[in-house]
């Protein structure tokens, strides 16, 4: 049982041809029961493919996908039980809120008084109440939304299939539902697989982010592992605003590897193993440097000298570009001053613990 | 390379269907049956004549000048329809005008008529006994031929052009218009730089649909020609004049080859030179105000045509009541009392019509629903078949089920299955547009999103896509019944003395100078079509859709 759980939904080396063109390239990936799931990635990656894979709207050339430990190759879309919740909602036009709702439930040929009071708690959970009469074309963005939710949530909380479901909505709505979403799927505990190309979203919803580029999935991780210590420049560059530093291996030891930048001798955390020489590529988020004060002792720290370029306010962090050598450096001050923006020639600190280190002699660098 | 992989991919597609043997059967019966009642007929009248019978279209003067009639007319009249069709187009979509109800309804009235009603009342009021000629000024002047057709014409044709014109004008967000004015362009710049050069697939397209009526139009010339040599009448006057089914062949021939040729040009030159843009939520502003003076001239020039069109409708109304035309004026029911005498043939009329329409229809939205949605091989081949008929006049249609099917296996002539059949391919291009507009706009995840909820395919189609196909079957019905009620080319060809129609008897009316009759059937004909089409309209506007002609 224990097993079954940590197996909830597999994909075992799938590969989906679309023509000559190869959309998913042996794709592999295990995904938990309970998890929150997202396939992140630009648009024509494979992420909405492999989705449908598994909603069984297209069959894979190759590979195995199971589901509680069952194999569903070739099973229809209306045996797999995978509710989705569409892009453009998909709601039915002709059908009211409620017959949207309730039309899964009624296939199954479930008393008309249990679908009752399921749709009830539906409408109540999404905030829909009054409103079960009325046609789709009748509600706002967000209402359909909703109802698209609704619709797929009321087949049973087991699985969730999410198809860019925010991508409909202005702004703010957006960060509104993806709280929403996220106590849902936890209060349930419901097996989500989100699909979006929001790095954001991603990051503050998911356990586990699986970032795919050209039908290959690139890294599995967790937010923080996507974030702070990514696979590649690619993942690095995807989920965020980033600096790369060229530099050259120089020792590693008990985890700790020293490198050399513009001469500088820097230790960094990394069980990387470099060899002496080898091309290493520094990779650096905007908010793991800082900018020293005039007066500030530096001598025990790593830093790097720049002038800054150009300045972007952004209310709570100040965007800095900064001229470092041959590069333009990237660094968001968290705590801008009441007096306004610097310039000129300044230090910058980096913090040392959060600087991830990649081999740059891979091909992927 | 391209197509070495796209063929690949469709013998895969056609392969997989022999998982679903139901939809193979449907296939294979839909391009027998197509193939059958479409295709042959046109081999058999292309290929009955002998070259030398088709060297004669080149040899024999009357035939030289009926092709040279027949293109020159077709030329002349489509200039007038589309100058009107913009005209109203512009000032209907854009422009700020009272009486744009009157004016849309000028746009619809000569698409439920039966074509040659222009015409007749042309004779009602400029003939020999018009009411204008004779009773106002006392003249007796000639008004048959070129003159009288080009007027007849433009009158009765200029709403196809219309609508494709209207369409794409109202497709043309304002804003474009605005963003002109805001770099500095002045009116008419923005009119000359702007707006017409986003017209102009709406004008081509609207030229060539009105084109493609004008040029196989047969009711109007059959009346108003006099001795005008046009190609569908000389066609038709070589069978009921001289039984000579060579000659109507070559001449038939004669006239499909340029119909063909206007509508490969439509649907594949204009039809993907569309600068139509769906923006979706983008909200336009309102059109520019224009200068009084043009905005009045506008109105003024749609108010002069309309109050001709009402002129000519209601001498028609008129004349069915009036009881000798040119000699006496006073009002009788005697015309009335005749067509119900006859009313059998108004029953024939609609009868045909609602069994023609209804069976194309439905053969139209499966047609539509496989070439959409199912992957199956030969999508483009079905696709082709069903608007194939489209390019085919209706007069040659009609020469083509007389000569395919007067003999066995299938002898059909004289009864009524030849008048529903003949009509029933003459509308499905018809009936298959509306079908695929409407399935364009049931988005493919509606079906995915049933199959996902655990409706299998045939409950995915009966609770989601049926229930979504009503308005565009009823809309291809509607249309497709108006278009044989009042068909006269397709008919006048097959009918027997059983199965003669409403329109038949009209056009015997007309030559044998009966005008009150004549006059009185057509009012009962449009009554029926309007009645049908005000009944769709309520039918549709209950469920919130609006039935677009």
């Amino acid at each position: 049982m224990e097993h079954q759980d940590q197996k909830f939904i597999e994909f075992k080396n799938i590969v989906k041809r679309f023509d000559s063109f190869t959309a998913l390239d042996h794709v592999s990936l295990t995904i938990p029961k309970g998890k929150f799931v997202t396939l992140l990635g630009p648009s024509g990656c494979g992420k909405t493919t492999l989705m449908r894979q598994l909603a069984g709207f297209a069959e894979p050339e190759e590979g195995d996908i199971y589901i509680k430990g069952k194999r569903v190759n070739g099973l229809p879309p209306y045996k797999r039980n995978t509710p989705l919740v569409f892009q453009e909602y998909a709601l039915f036009p002709h059908m009211t809120v409620y017959e949207n709702i309730s039309y899964g439930l009624k296939l199954q040929k479930i008393p008309k008084s249990v679908i009752d009071s399921k749709v009830a708690e539906m409408l109540e959970m999404f905030n829909l109440l009054n409103l079960e009469k009325r046609f789709p074309k009748q509600l706002s963005g967000g209402q359909q939304q909703r109802v698209a939710f609704a619709r797929a949530l009321i087949m049973g909380q087991e699985i969730l299939l999410l198809d860019e479901p925010l991508s409909n909505l202005d702004a703010k709505l957006r960060v509104e539902v993806r709280t929403e979403l996220r106590m849902i799927q936890q209060k349930f505990n419901i097996t989500t697989i989100y699909v979006t190309h929001d790095q954001d979203e991603a990051l503050s919803m998911s356990d586990m982010i699986a970032v795919m580029r050209n039908g290959r999935i690139e890294q599995i991780g967790s937010p923080w592992e996507i974030y702070f210590r990514p696979a590649n420049p690619f993942v690095a560059n995807f989920v965020g605003v980033v600096n790369f530093l060229k530099a050259k291996a120089l020792k590693q030891e008990n985890g700790i590897l020293a490198v050399d930048y513009c001469g500088k001798r820097i230790g960094l955390h990394s069980n990387l193993e470099a060899t002496q020489g080898a091309n290493v590529l520094l990779v650096i988020r905007p908010e793991c440097m800082r900018i020293a004060g005039p007066e500030e002792d530096c001598n025990n720290e790593v830093f790097l000298e720049g002038t800054i370029e150009n300045y972007s306010f952004l209310g709570r962090v100040i965007r800095y570009w900064i001229r470092v050598d041959e590069e333009t450096l990237i660094l968001d001050d968290s705590n801008p001053d009441l007096s306004g923006s610097r310039n000129g020639k300044v230090r910058l600190i980096l913090d040392q613990k959060k600087i991830h280190v990649l081999d740059c002699e891979d091909a992927t660098c | 390379m391209n197509t070495g992989i796209s063929i690949h991919e469709s013998l895969k597609e056609i392969k997989r269907l022999k998982n679903e043997p139901l939809l193979l059967i449907v296939i294979v019966a839909i391009i027998l049956f197509v193939c059958y009642f479409a295709v042959w007929p046109v081999i058999k009248v292309v290929t009955v004549p002998s070259l030398s019978d088709y060297g004669q279209l080149f040899t024999r003067s009357r035939w030289i000048s009926a092709l040279k009639n027949s293109l020159f007319m077709t030329l002349v009249s489509t200039i007038s329809c589309t100058t009107i069709a913009f005209l109203f187009a512009y000032t209907i979509a854009r422009v700020d005008v009272p009486c744009k109800r009157l004016f849309r309804f000028i746009t619809l009235l000569p698409i439920v008529s039966p074509p040659f009603i222009v015409a007749l009342s042309y004779i009602l009021l400029f003939g020999i006994q018009g009411i204008i000629t004779k009773g106002v000024f006392g003249l007796r002047v000639d008004i048959y031929g070129r003159f009288g057709l080009w007027i007849v014409q433009t009158v009765t044709f200029f709403p196809y052009a219309y609508s494709v014109i209207y369409g794409v004008i109202n497709s043309i967000s304002t804003n474009l218009e605005y963003a002109a004015y805001n770099v500095g362009a002045s009116r008419w710049q923005v009119f000359r730089d702007v707006f017409f050069p986003l017209c102009r697939p709406g004008i081509a397209g609207g030229a060539l649909i009105a084109a493609i009526n004008v040029l196989t139009d047969f009711g109007n010339p059959m009346m108003i020609g006099g001795d005008l040599a046009l190609l569908p009448t000389e066609a038709y006057m070589q069978i009921s004049g001289w039984y000579d089914m060579k000659t109507a062949a070559v001449l038939a021939t004669a006239l499909l080859v340029p119909a063909l040729g206007i509508f490969v040009i439509n649907r594949f030159w204009v039809g993907q030179r569309s600068y139509v843009t769906v923006t979706g939520k983008e909200i336009s502003l309102h059109p520019f105000e224009l200068p009084k003076a043009v905005k009045w001239g506008l109105f003024s020039g749609c108010m002069a045509f309309s109050l001709f069109v009402l002129l000519v409708y209601g001498t028609l109304l008129y004349g069915a009541f009036t009881k000798t035309w040119g000699y006496d004026w006073s009002l009788t029911l005697d015309n009335m009392k005749y067509v119900f005498f006859k009313g059998e043939q108004i029953l024939n009329s609609i009868k045909f019509a609602f069994l023609s329409s209804i069976l194309a229809a439905l053969l139209a939205m499966v047609l539509a629903y496989i070439v959409q949605k199912k992957q199956v091989g030969v999508n483009k081949f079905l696709d082709f078949i069903a608007i194939l008929p489209g390019a085919i006049p209706g007069l040659f249609l009609g020469i083509g089920f007389v000569m395919a099917f007067n003999t066995k296996p299938v002898e059909l002539t004289g009864t009524s299955a030849i008048m529903v059949l003949a009509l029933l391919f003459w509308n499905i291009p018809t009936c298959y547009s509306a079908s695929t507009a409407g399935l364009q706009q049931i988005g493919n995840s509606v079906e995915d999103a049933a199959l996902n909820l655990g409706a299998n395919s045939f409950r995915g189609f009966k609770d989601i896509i049926l229930p979504l196909l009503k308005a565009p079957f009823l809309s291809g019905f509607v249309l497709s019944f108006l278009r044989s009620v009042t068909c006269l080319s397709v008919v006048i060809f097959i009918y027997s003395p059983h199965t003669i129609v409403g329109t038949v008897s009209i056009m015997g009316l007309v030559e044998t100078g009966q005008w009150g009759s004549a006059a009185a059937f057509t009012v009962v004909l449009i009554a029926v079509a309007f009645g049908v089409l005000k009944v769709a309209r309520y039918l549709l506007g209950k469920q919130g859709i609006k039935l677009e002609l």
